[in-house]
């Protein structure tokens, strides 16, 4: 029950897969810290447990009222999630409480199902779409120590192609 | 973050694009201790052109570094130039990014009344590139990156640009930068 200060790169447990995590009590406060510091954070649609210097694989989401959102599952908090299937793609530049003061091109699936547990061990299925299916994969991503840095996919616009001279 | 004292260079370098001319410049400016600190280099119109600031240590003469740059220049075509910059003024803060996209057929002006425009709202642009794409009907295409200063009203901005959009014949697009931080 606190919120935590966020943990910035280069932390190193931001680039470490996290340990999966039992349900239970443990789960349990992690992820109430979770909630608290996405609380607190303004703008904060989502934080994983790295970034709050735990290595465990426990998230929380909330895209909630957020203008891009189409899919809206609420306040989403799992343990141990996996991306089960994903369709489309699209490019979208993002930022990172772990990293401030930058951004990026980063291309996410448009739509993912997402299975975990809650901390208190229940099985939780979550499909999602448009921002949520990016917040989604952000997240999941800082569970395996990836930050959206290691999947920028173009420089700036996309718009201009590399064109080979010869 | 360098711990020693610093002198900064502005050093550039175009020529006909190849590879190995990032290594060789780069190879130069490492051998002198230099430090790239900001960086861009990209083909433009088949010429590969490089712009960066280069940390040297206290006391190092830009002189040497340019002569040093002569042999890789003749090797590979490039012409360098050296120049100290003073140290960086530090970035004005509180403003907000906007995109400027202007495209449509091209013709002389159109970077001018753009910027002209801006510069007269007090408009900073941090980063500017422009190409013509398509080969049958070559369409210019220019997008900018802008911090448009507090209190400076985002929508006169936009105004002023779609009607030197219209007077030039392209459209103009003036947006908020989307960015989600997750």
């Amino acid at each position: 029950m606190a919120v935590r200060p966020i943990v910035r790169y280069p932390a190193t447990v931001l680039k470490a897969p996290a340990a999966s995590l039992e349900p239970g009590d443990e789960a349990v406060a992690i992820c109430s810290d979770l909630v608290d510091t996405m609380r607190a954070s303004p703008a904060c649609v989502g934080i994983a447990a790295p970034q709050i210097g735990v290595a465990a694989r426990a998230f929380c989401m909330d895209v909630t009222g957020h203008r891009k959102a189409r899919s809206c599952s609420g306040l989403v908090v799992l343990i141990n999630p996996e991306i089960v299937a994903h369709d489309g793609a699209k490019v979208a530049r993002e930022g990172c409480m772990s990293l401030p003061d930058c951004t990026g091109n980063v291309r996410r699936a448009l739509t993912v199902t997402v299975r975990g547990t809650t901390p208190e061990g229940a099985e939780r299925e979550i499909v999602a779409d448009a921002f949520e299916a990016r917040a989604l994969q952000h997240e999941i991503d800082h569970l395996d120590g990836l930050l959206f840095l290691d999947r920028v996919s173009s420089l700036t616009a996309d718009l201009f192609p590399r064109k080979r001279y010869s | 973050m360098v711990a020693f004292r610093v002198m900064h260079v502005a050093v550039t370098a175009v020529g006909a694009d190849r590879p190995g001319i990032v290594a060789a410049v780069s190879r130069v400016l490492y051998d002198v201790g230099g430090n790239i600190e900001d960086s861009r280099m990209a083909i433009l119109g088949g010429h590969f052109a490089m712009v960066l600031i280069v940390a040297l240590p206290d006391g190092a003469d830009p002189e040497n570094l340019q002569r040093a740059l002569a042999e890789p220049a003749g090797a590979l075509g490039l012409i360098t130039t050296v120049r100290p910059v003073a140290d960086a003024p530090p970035p004005h803060a509180g403003g907000t990014p906007y995109v400027v996209s202007v495209y449509g057929a091209d013709k002389p002006g159109i970077v001018l009344q753009i910027s002209e425009a801006l510069a007269a709202a007090e408009v900073n642009i941090c980063d500017l590139a422009t190409h013509v794409v398509g080969d049958q009907e070559p369409v210019y295409v220019m997008i900018l990156e802008v911090d448009v200063p507090p209190g400076a009203g985002p929508e006169t901005i936009g105004s002023a640009l779609k009607v030197i959009g219209s007077e030039l014949g392209v459209d103009v697009a003036f947006n908020p930068m989307e960015a989600d931080t997750l």
